[in-house]
C-alpha cells in the first residue's frame, strides 16, 4: 500500500486549518490537521488525524510529529 | 469517673491510631496498575476526634500557577486556622443539601473519628480489585473514580470534591470494581467502615442519607452516560461545568459565578471521551463567545443561562434541595 498526499484547508471550528488528505491506493483514508499555537506547547505544530474513514474510522486519534510519522502509523494499522 | 473516661478515651484514641497505621502499612496503594501513580502518602496529621490529636500539621501555601494544560496544582479550598473543622463540615453541608439533618446526626459528623491523610497528584487512593475496610472523605482536593484499559488508556468516571465519600461503596461491595485515585494534591479523611456501621446504627436517619446520596451519585452516572453517548463536545464540558458548579456551591466552595476546577485539559478529556485537541477548541469557544473563561484553575461564567442550553443542564438529577444550600 502506498500513500499519497493532497494538502488542502479544513474548517475545523477553530484556526487549525492546515491540513492534509492522504489516501491509501488512490483511496481517501485519513484528513490531518496541523495544531496551531493556541494548543499545548507539546501540541502546537504537530499533525492530528482529525477525521480517518474506513478502518481508521472508529480508531484513536492520535497526534503526529509530522506527516511522514502519520503516514507511517497509517500503512501499519491498515497492514 | 472524669479521669476513667480520659483514659478510656486516650485507649481508644491509641487502639485507633494502631489500627490505622496498620491498616496503612498493609493496604497500601497498588502502583503497579498505574504505573505513574506510585508516590507514597505521608501522614501529615492525625486526627481522632475533632481537634483532639494532631500530628505534623502541614503548610499548606503553594502557590497556583497559570491554567492550562498539564501541571494539576493543589485545589486548595482551605482558609487558615481553623480549617480542618471547615472541611469536615463539608460532609455536613453536603448531606444538609440533600435531605434532613438533625442536631445530634450533625454532630455526630463533625466527631466522626478518621485518619486524614495527605496525598500527592496522581496517588491511588483505593485501587481497582481492593478489598477496602475503610471509606475516605474528601477534605481538601480533587479526585476521581477511573478504570483503565488494557492499552493504558483511561476513562475518569467521576469527579469528588470535598464533601464527597467517592468510595461510599466499599461498606456493601467488598471488592473495588473500580480504582480512585487523587486529581491534585489532596487530603483526605480515613474512616473506618466499622466506625461508619456503628454511627448508621446509632443514627438511621444517616444510613438513610447515605443510601440518598448514593441513589444521587447513581443519577449522575445516568447523566454521565447520556453525555457520553449522546451529547456533542460542547454539551458535554457544558454540562461537567454546570454539574461541578452546582456540587461546589452545595458546599460551600463555589460563588455565583466561578469555582475552582484544577483540572488539566487531559483529565477533561479522559472523562468526557474527548481528545485533548477538541477539549482545547471547545474550551477556547466557549470563551470567544463569552460563555465561560477556565484561567488560573478557576471557572468563570459569563453566561449561565447559553450555558444551560447547550448543555440542555436539567439539575433536578442532582436532587439539591435549594433552600438548604447556604
Amino acid at each position: 500500500m502506498t500513500p499519497t498526499r493532497r494538502p488542502v484547508r479544513i474548517d475545523t471550528a477553530s484556526p487549525d486549518q492546515q491540513g492534509c488528505l492522504i489516501f491509501a491506493d488512490g483511496r481517501l483514508v485519513a484528513a490531518c490537521v496541523q495544531l496551531g499555537v493556541e494548543h499545548d506547547p507539546g501540541l502546537a505544530g504537530k499533525w492530528f488525524l482529525e477525521h480517518g474513514f474506513g478502518r481508521l474510522s472508529d480508531c484513536e486519534q492520535p497526534v503526529f510529529d509530522d506527516l511522514d510519522a502519520a503516514e507511517r502509523w497509517i500503512v501499519a494499522h491498515l497492514a | 469517673v472524669a479521669a476513667k473516661s480520659w483514659r478510656i478515651q486516650r485507649f481508644a484514641v491509641f487502639a485507633l491510631l494502631q489500627i490505622n497505621t496498620e491498616y496503612l502499612a498493609s493496604e497500601r496503594f497498588n502502583p503497579g496498575k498505574s504505573g505513574k501513580r506510585s508516590a507514597e502518602a505521608v501522614v501529615r496529621r492525625v486526627l481522632t476526634q475533632a481537634g483532639s490529636v494532631r500530628v505534623a500539621a502541614k503548610n499548606d501555601g503553594e502557590a497556583q500557577s497559570n491554567t492550562t494544560a498539564s501541571e494539576p496544582v493543589r485545589a486548595s479550598f482551605r482558609a487558615g486556622p481553623g480549617a480542618l473543622e471547615t472541611e469536615r463540615e463539608r460532609l455536613v453541608k453536603k448531606l444538609e443539601s440533600i435531605g434532613d439533618l438533625g442536631a445530634a446526626e450533625k454532630a455526630a459528623l463533625r466527631h466522626l473519628p478518621m485518619l486524614v491523610q495527605e496525598l500527592a497528584d496522581a496517588e491511588d487512593i483505593v485501587a481497582d480489585g481492593d478489598r477496602p475496610s475503610r471509606c475516605c472523605l474528601v477534605l481538601d482536593g480533587f479526585v476521581c473514580r477511573y478504570k483503565l484499559l488494557q492499552d493504558g488508556k483511561r476513562q475518569i468516571l467521576s469527579f469528588h470534591t470535598p464533601g464527597d465519600v467517592p468510595d461510599l461503596q466499599s461498606l456493601h461491595l467488598k471488592t473495588m470494581d473500580h480504582s480512585i485515585g487523587a486529581l491534585t494534591p489532596s487530603r483526605v479523611g480515613f474512616i473506618a467502615h466499622q466506625v461508619l456501621r456503628e454511627l448508621i446504627d446509632r443514627f438511621p436517619a444517616l444510613g438513610n442519607l447515605f443510601w440518598r446520596d448514593t441513589l444521587i451519585d447513581a443519577a449522575i452516572f445516568r447523566e454521565w452516560m447520556v453525555g457520553l453517548g449522546r451529547r456533542n463536545a460542547h454539551g458535554r464540558i457544558a454540562h461537567l461545568l454546570c454539574e461541578m458548579s452546582l456540587r461546589l456551591k452545595a458546599v460551600g466552595i463555589a460563588r455565583e459565578h466561578d469555582f475552582p476546577l484544577p483540572l488539566t485539559q487531559a483529565e477533561l478529556a479522559d472523562a468526557l471521551g474527548l481528545t485533548l485537541v477538541h477539549v482545547n477548541r471547545v474550551l477556547r469557544d466557549l470563551r470567544l463567545r463569552e460563555v465561560v473563561t477556565i484561567e488560573s484553575r478557576t471557572v468563570s461564567i459569563q453566561n449561565w443561562r447559553r450555558l444551560v442550553a447547550l448543555a440542555e443542564f436539567d439539575s433536578t438529577y442532582l436532587h439539591q434541595d435549594a433552600r438548604r444550600i447556604t
